[in-house]
């Protein structure tokens, strides 16, 4: 099937087997930030926004996005450095896997509850498994990125 | 300065193997077994063939019929003649697509006979089995003896037999317990993969492994090839904690691109990983402790059974064994100590190892049996260990650690980010005296945890547990390290081992600078391939900091009096300083807090506090960060982790169902450094990675019985054990065992 988004800001088209993923389509198209780990929606590696929704795209059909504003890390990055730099400064992150998916979630964050509490960044992260840091540094950088705001 | 790899991570930019691709590369997906046991009838690849893109399917007759492995070389490539496990490589499908690929994969038709299988340790060492191999002792560096009992890869012990049963014979309180822990894995995020090319005899691999020099060897080893004409290529990786050490996929892969004449690409899906790659020995640990009236130990004796599933080849020791079995009572003084660990092959997914490597099922048990035996003598868990600590020595029983089975830098587990530090007198209890770092750093915790009590939820029932580990470091290791001028002015630091996420290229940053006086930001650290440094042994056993600190402290000095620009090159371990002091021991006592629901048993782990025993920290956060790392793994050890093995199968084959925990799940973290510890190297550094991961299970185990009456022998502790080993309905209250301790 053909399907034409908004990726990161600019149109693009892919024609694509029916059931492919959003998450194989968007790396396809070289945006290999967005990661895929456990292939099945818990982990949250692959988490992409989809207008202010934050969606695993490794369970989203990718004919579901047509016409849909797209957005992965490279983007968000790019859009919003100050997010990229909370995570830096604050060491949100070890090996990296998991890093551009926390980074989307605290975008769409930013943009359903700026002001969340410590308890609501907890709750809203909590799909975004990290195996490395013990999480201290990530509920940090969260934080610094929405108090920067 | 933070992290050198940091806004390339975060921004999306970091390219890890999956991330990569080659001219003309193919994918590669893989047919396992379905059975636990079987001989293979016949195999039929008409239907694989028949679609579309498939390039090839691939069976053993293809492939060399030499084994790998990282010691014991027991592993097929393909699986030749007879399965031995469930997931294991039966077939190999190269296509155009990885879509194609496995759409074929599954098409693969495999005839088997099924053959009786043994799927616990217990079962594979009746004298009657089946058989997993038939000669295991013939495997080029087995362990396992041709006149040895059946189905053995591995026994060790350290200490005497008699000398523990004579002493347990004169306690005045004993305990007798056994303990058990289930296959866990890993738990990184990144599946394991490989791309592999070969070009006019020249074998290139990217790969997710954690020791690139050694895998050279490894598959040299297995495909006949002079190592030089193997290169493995620098990439990071997304977490390792044990499980990236092993050959894996690569020699399939070669081959496969030998076969191909083009380059492949092997990503596992996760469902594979968690079934069929290296996870952790499932563990059945018996342990008798005595002491005198006083509550001074006098035996112990520790008995473990693991199950190694159907390879014993993903283990680099040479005796393939588990220090950390072995070595569980370091912590004590105990004047007749016996500890043995025996590892039984079976028909069940091979096994490997994970941070700390055995550690974590041994202090489950010895630390649970230690409140066992306070329990018994009338002491309270403090006050049994207080007695019992290791002395002046600095260590305790078989206080040997990694590599004192005459494996050299052997045994792996996690990163390194380690510490180091000078005695600076300043310790926390004020004293400073290396002798005494395991009662200093009980002492801290007990202290730190009085200080401050997490709130309980009403109508529960709180209680606190402690468990201590003590950990040897290891042998310096042999590494090296090239300083040159980068282009831009700064100085270019290559290394040989590959950022695993544990901050390892920022200390290595840290230490440069702090070695020549400069800021580190003008330090640039790389990975480079095999082909650009001497050698490393890879990073595990908490050794990256100490063997990196040295190497760098000797470039340092060269480059410091060096002519021109030339650059220099730096090995580092060989002749390292010795132990003249003895063993640099390293201690972690943890306290937890655990609040327990009276009507349904579950558990909540409100607290985690963590001293640890340090000498001079060289990057705080990233030494931080190992320590709540260590401290969330330990939690999901003793909480929720299990893969579910049943009737010789993964079942717990998501993420959805192996659960790691969550930013929701996990405790409040509070750490206690004690500092003034005695370190290794000009820096005097400690390892950290694999400390705090190891005692938490027992923390919160002892923490529920404190709670509850209610003794946790079997890991995890779920809500529905603790459930039905309470007593009835109304029944704690009835009985008075609710406890505020």
């Amino acid at each position: 099937v053909k399907v034409s988004f908004t990726l990161n800001g600019a149109p693009v088209a892919a024609d694509v087997a029916a059931g492919a993923l959003l998450v194989d389509v968007v790396r396809g198209l070289g945006m290999t930030g967005t990661k895929e780990a456990c292939g099945v929606g818990v982990c949250g590696a692959c988490t992409v926004l989809v207008g202010d929704l934050p969606v695993s795209s490794c369970l989203y059909v990718a004919a579901c996005a047509e016409g849909a504003e797209v957005w992965t890390v490279e983007g968000l990055a790019r859009e919003e450095p100050a997010l990229i730099r909370a995570f830096v400064e604050q060491e949100g992150m070890q090996c990296g896997i998991c890093t551009p998916g926390q980074v989307v979630a605290a975008a769409a964050l930013a943009r359903e509850n700026p002001a969340a509490t410590d308890e609501e960044i907890r709750d809203f992260q909590a799909g975004n498994l990290c195996r490395c840091t013990g999480y201290q540094t990530i509920a940090a950088a969260v934080r610094a990125y929405l108090a920067s705001r | 300065m933070s992290r050198s790899d940091g806004w390339a991570k975060a921004a999306g930019d970091a390219r890890y193997v999956a991330d990569l691709a080659l001219p003309g590369m193919l994918h590669v997906a893989l047919t396992r077994s379905a059975v636990p046991h079987g001989r293979i009838a016949g195999i039929d690849t008409t239907g694989a063939r028949a679609v579309e893109g498939v390039t090839g399917v691939f069976t053993a007759a293809d492939v060399t019929s030499a084994s790998y492995g990282r010691s014991v070389r027991d592993v097929p490539i393909l699986a030749r003649d007879k399965v031995r496990f469930t997931g294991e490589r039966v077939a190999a499908v190269v296509a155009t697509s990885r879509r194609a690929a496995e759409e074929a994969a599954a098409l693969v038709d495999v005839e088997y006979e099924e053959l009786p299988a043994v799927l616990s340790a217990d079962e594979a060492l009746a004298p009657s089995a089946p058989a997993v191999h038939d000669q295991p002792w013939a495997y080029p560096g087995a362990a396992a003896q041709p006149d040895g009992p059946r189905n053995v890869q591995s026994v060790a012990a350290h200490g005497s037999r008699t000398a523990a049963e004579e002493a347990l014979g004169r306690a005045e309180y004993i305990v007798d317990r056994t303990y058990s822990t289930v296959s866990g894995h890993q738990g990184y995020l990144e599946p394991q993969a490989c791309v592999a090319s070969v070009d006019r005899g020249q074998i290139r691999v990217w790969t997710t492994n954690k020791s690139p020099y050694r895998l050279r060897s490894q598959l040299a080893e297995c495909l006949g090839l002079d190592p030089a004409s193997i290169v493995v290529e620098p990439v990071p990786l997304g977490g390792d904690f044990g499980g990236k050490g092993s050959p894996m996929d690569v020699p399939l892969c070669a081959e496969l691109a030998r076969l191909t004449g083009h380059p492949v690409k092997l990503v596992l899906r996760y469902a594979e990983d968690l079934t069929a790659t290296n996870p952790r020995h499932p563990a059945r640990i018996r342990v008798r402790a005595g002491c005198d009236r006083h509550g001074k130990l006098l035996g112990i004796a520790v008995r473990a059974v693991l199950n190694g599933g159907a390879y014993a080849g993903f283990k680099p020791l040479p005796n393939v064994n588990l220090h950390g079995v072995l070595d569980c009572l370091t912590a004590y003084h105990v004047p007749a100590a016996f500890t043995e660990s025996v590892i039984a092959y079976t028909n069940t997914v091979p096994r490997g190892h994970m941070r700390s490597p055995g550690a974590p099922q041994a202090a489950f048990a010895v630390e649970s049996a230690l409140d066992e035996l306070a329990q018994a003598s009338g002491l309270d868990p403090a006050g049994l260990r207080r007695r019992n600590l290791a002395g002046s020595t600095g260590g305790g029983s078989h206080g040997t650690g990694p590599g004192s089975d005459g494996s050299g830098p052997g045994s792996d587990g996690t990163g390194p980010g380690s510490d180091g530090s000078g005695p600076d007198g300043t310790g926390q209890d004020g004293t400073g005296q290396a002798g005494d770092r395991g009662e200093q750093t009980l002492e801290a915790a007990l202290r730190e945890a009085a200080a401050s009590r997490p709130a309980v939820p009403r109508g529960w029932l709180h209680g606190s547990g402690i468990a201590v580990y003590a950990r040897a470091a290891p042998a310096l290791p042999v590494t090296s390290v090239r300083l040159a001028p980068a282009a831009d002015g700064r100085i270019r630091a290559e290394v040989p081992i590959p950022e695993t996420g544990t901050g390892s290229h920022t200390v290595v940053a840290n230490r440069l600078a702090a070695e020549l006086g400069i800021s580190a930001d003008r330090v640039e650290v790389a990975q480079v391939s095999t082909a650009g440094l001497p050698f490393d042994p890879g990073v595990g056993a908490s050794r990256v900091t100490l063997g990196m600190s040295e190497a760098i402290s000797r470039a340092a000095r060269a480059w410091r009096s060096r002519a021109g620009d030339e650059p220099v090159v730096a090995e580092g371990g060989a002749d390292g300083p010795g132990e003249a002091d003895g063993p640099v021991i390293s201690y972690c006592a943890q306290v937890a807090q655990v609040a327990v629901d009276p009507g349904t048993g579950q558990v909540r782990v409100l607290e985690i506090l963590s001293a640890v025993d340090v000498g001079q920290v060289v990057n705080p956060l990233a030494h931080q960060m190992q320590i709540d790392g260590g401290a969330v793994m330990g939690y999901g050890f003793g909480c929720l982790e299990d893969l579910a093995e049943d009737g010789g199968q993964v079942w717990a084959a998501s993420m959805s169902e192996f659960k790691i925990p969550s930013m929701k799940d996990v405790p409040a973290l509070r750490t206690v450094l004690v500092t003034g510890g005695r370190g290794l190297t000009e820096a005097n550094v400690k390892p950290v990675g694999e400390l705090s991961n190891v005692p938490a299970a027992a923390a919160i185990a002892n923490a529920v019985a404190a709670a509850t009456g209610c003794r946790i022998r079997d890991l995890p502790v779920t809500a529905e054990k603790v459930y039905w080993s309470l007593p009835g309905p109304g029944g704690l209250e009835a009985s008075g065992q609710e406890q505020h301790r």
